[in-house]
């Protein structure tokens, strides 16, 4: 309850500053600040109360799961903010309004990280994506980004339009909102309405996480976007709307299990198994051919979606914890390689040519966010796979998808290893648009060290869950 | 049979013809007059439930403000049949085979359904809830949907100023 409501307060408050404050450069300290509270306040909230009580009448549920995810996501936003605030005021002319859409969309995780009813579901995944429509056309005179805009704008309203849908049949088939009870209106059957609600709230969840076959939006949008918000759509919001996801379907998934006694259900690892296979397949088989790096990471973000999936397929406790490493590995990399080429004037592969030789650090740290991307070993990327995979062989009957993951990671490595050899082994000079200021280089460093920290000890940050 | 039926099912006929004439009309004009008049069977639908409020918020937020903005933009934009582009028949084609398994589920859905309230002697009700009466309405508003109401409020004030930012001259 904390970080809703304070997130929304923040944004308020950065609202309010671009009307009485004029110096651009305090944005970012009052959201620093902001965010800084709003992390303590949420582990108050963990460890003993919350500041707000009020009755909800089961529209909320806070457990440990939620709130430390909540924590998770808002040191990925302090990091984020850390790395690429100063792109931000390169934007546009409404510094103060991005800042005040950030937050206002972190308010909708943290009610996807906590819902307990699907009305709230459904508000906490258009407070989410609604400021990213907007964040996405922030480019006014770029004509790409006001396409990725619409694009983005349209596709996400028709998603939306089909979990409404889905929420409609949902009720027709059970008669409550609530995702916990477990009605059994027709005498211990399934209502097929129901059945049919679920496949449409799966397949618009399936749309804002990017699996395919719903998947066609992303790499235009991110592309489009410009990069400092596609690094936030691409790790903090795909982190979120996973989470809506999982706690959507531990919930609600039991219910409609196929059953001997019934004559209808759904096979949720088949249609998982499925889904997994045909995200990973496009994600990196198209990533290959990409020679643009941002448009590479967008395929690329696909492709980490599709071992996200694992999570949704496996849905037992190893899931659950490999999910929170793979939210921690996937956004610390990812956000990392953003910031750098957030600054970068080229940001195809001939780009990255020779930024080893004149930033040896940044690109050393951008080897290693890559190698965490592609999963090897001492790098956080390593462990999260490991726990997805291991997660997925517990299920009985789906071998095949295990060797289809471990076989897919291996492939990803090929792309990764690409912007590698061209910062190592191209000659050319890197041009940068916007200065590398040294604060940057050392929170960019310190990221890489925290990536290897997590990839070396995992349990750290699994620790916390329980303690 | 009584009158509830009857008007149930004319209505929904309409409805159903309506909203087909939509999609199919040429003229962008046309398709926003039927989605009115859908509106307006759509609230007919409404009455029936004895969810007055409803129904009447109903025509006037939709068929009356939203769609005479929607006619505007339309007319502003000036568009005819000759700038519609032409759709690649592979893509009609694909249109029309996952459209069809989408209604072959929806209408198997609908199917089963009827069967298992056969089964059960549950028949849908006309004119007996009161939940879509303007004081029940306002007091569930503000006891037990008291969160999703308030919290709505960050979700408009983010389009607001999405529309600013959008909107605004650099």
């Amino acid at each position: 309850m904390n970080a809703i409501i304070l997130s929304a307060i923040l944004g308020v408050i950065m609202m309010f500053c671009s009307a009485f404050v004029k110096n651009k450069k305090s944005y970012k300290v009052v959201a620093f600040i902001g965010l800084i509270i709003l992390l303590i306040a949420n582990i108050i909230e963990t460890y003993s109360h919350s500041f707000f009580t009020f009755p909800l009448y089961g529209m909320l549920s806070f457990d440990r799961f939620g709130l430390y995810l909540n924590s998770l996501i808002i040191v990925s936003v302090i990091i984020y903010f850390f790395l690429s605030s100063s792109e931000i005021e390169h934007v546009g002319e409404h510094v103060a309004e991005y800042f005040a859409l950030i937050i206002f969309s972190l308010c909708g995780i943290f009610i996807l990280t906590s819902f307990s009813n699907l009305l709230t579901l459904f508000l906490g995944i258009e407070i989410m994506s609604i400021p990213l429509y907007i964040l996405t056309g922030s480019q006014k005179m770029s004509l790409i980004s006001n396409e990725a805009s619409l694009k983005y704008f349209l596709m996400g309203s028709f998603s939306t339009g089909l979990m409404l849908m889905g929420i409609a049949l949902i009720y027709g088939g059970t008669e409550t909102f609530d995702i916990a009870k477990i009605v059994n209106v027709h005498g211990g059957n399934i209502s097929f309405l129901e059945v049919t609600g679920m496949l449409l709230m799966v397949a618009s969840l399936c749309f804002k996480v990017s699996a395919a076959p719903f998947h066609f939006w992303t790499p235009d949008v991110y592309d489009g976007a410009p990069s400092v918000f596609t690094s936030f759509m691409a790790t903090i919001i795909k982190i979120g709307g996973f989470i809506g996801f999982i706690r959507f379907l531990s919930a609600r998934a039991e219910q409609t299990n196929v059953d001997y006694n019934n004559t209808f259900g759904i096979d949720w690892h088949f249609i998982f198994a499925i889904i997994i296979i045909a995200t990973l397949i496009f994600g990196n088989i198209t990533a290959i051919f990409q020679r643009s790096v941002k448009r590479m990471l967008a395929y690329s973000s696909i492709a980490q979606a599709g071992f996200m999936l694992f999570a949704l397929f496996s849905m037992n406790d190893v899931s659950k914890e490999g999910f929170l490493l793979y939210a921690v590995a996937y956004s610390f990399a990812t956000i990392g390689i953003f910031a750098i080429l957030s600054k970068m004037s080229d940001v195809t592969l001939d780009g990255y040519n020779g930024l080893a030789k004149t930033h040896p650090a940044l690109a050393f740290a951008n080897v290693i966010f890559l190698l965490s991307l592609a999963g090897i070993p001492l790098t956080a990327g390593f462990f999260a796979k490991y726990y997805m995979l291991s997660s997925a062989v517990e299920v009985k009957g789906y071998l095949w998808l295990v060797i289809a993951g471990v076989i897919f990671a291996a492939i990803s490595a090929y792309y990764y290893f690409r912007v590698i050899q061209s910062m190592y082994f191209k000659e050319g000079t890197t041009e940068f648009q916007y200065e590398i200021s040294k604060p940057f280089t050392i929170g960019v460093i310190v990221l890489a060290i925290l990536v290897i920290l997590v990839g070396v000890f995992p349990q750290t940050i699994l620790n916390y869950l329980y303690f | 049979m009584g009158i509830n039926t009857i008007l149930f099912s004319v209505l929904s006929v309409l409805t159903i013809f309506c909203a087909i004439m939509v999609i199919a009309s040429k003229n962008p004009v046309h398709s926003v007059l039927w989605l009115v008049a859908t509106f307006f069977t759509i609230s007919g639908h409404y009455i029936l439930l004895n969810a007055q409020f409803l129904a009447i918020v109903n025509i006037i937020v939709y068929a009356g403000a939203i769609m005479v903005l929607f006619l505007f933009v339309i007319m502003l934009m000036n568009l005819n049949s000759n700038t519609e582009q032409r759709k690649n028949l592979w893509m009609k084609l694909a249109g029309i085979v996952s459209a069809g398994m989408l209604l072959w589920i929806l209408i198997s859905a609908v199917r089963t359904y009827t069967e298992q309230l056969g089964k059960q002697k549950l028949n849908a009700t006309f004119n007996t809830g009161n939940i879509g009466l303007i004081k029940n309405l306002g007091s569930v508003l503000f006891t037990q949907y008291a969160f999703p109401f308030e919290i709505c409020s960050v979700l408009f004030l983010s389009a607001m100023v999405g529309a600013v930012v959008i909107g605004k001259k650099q």
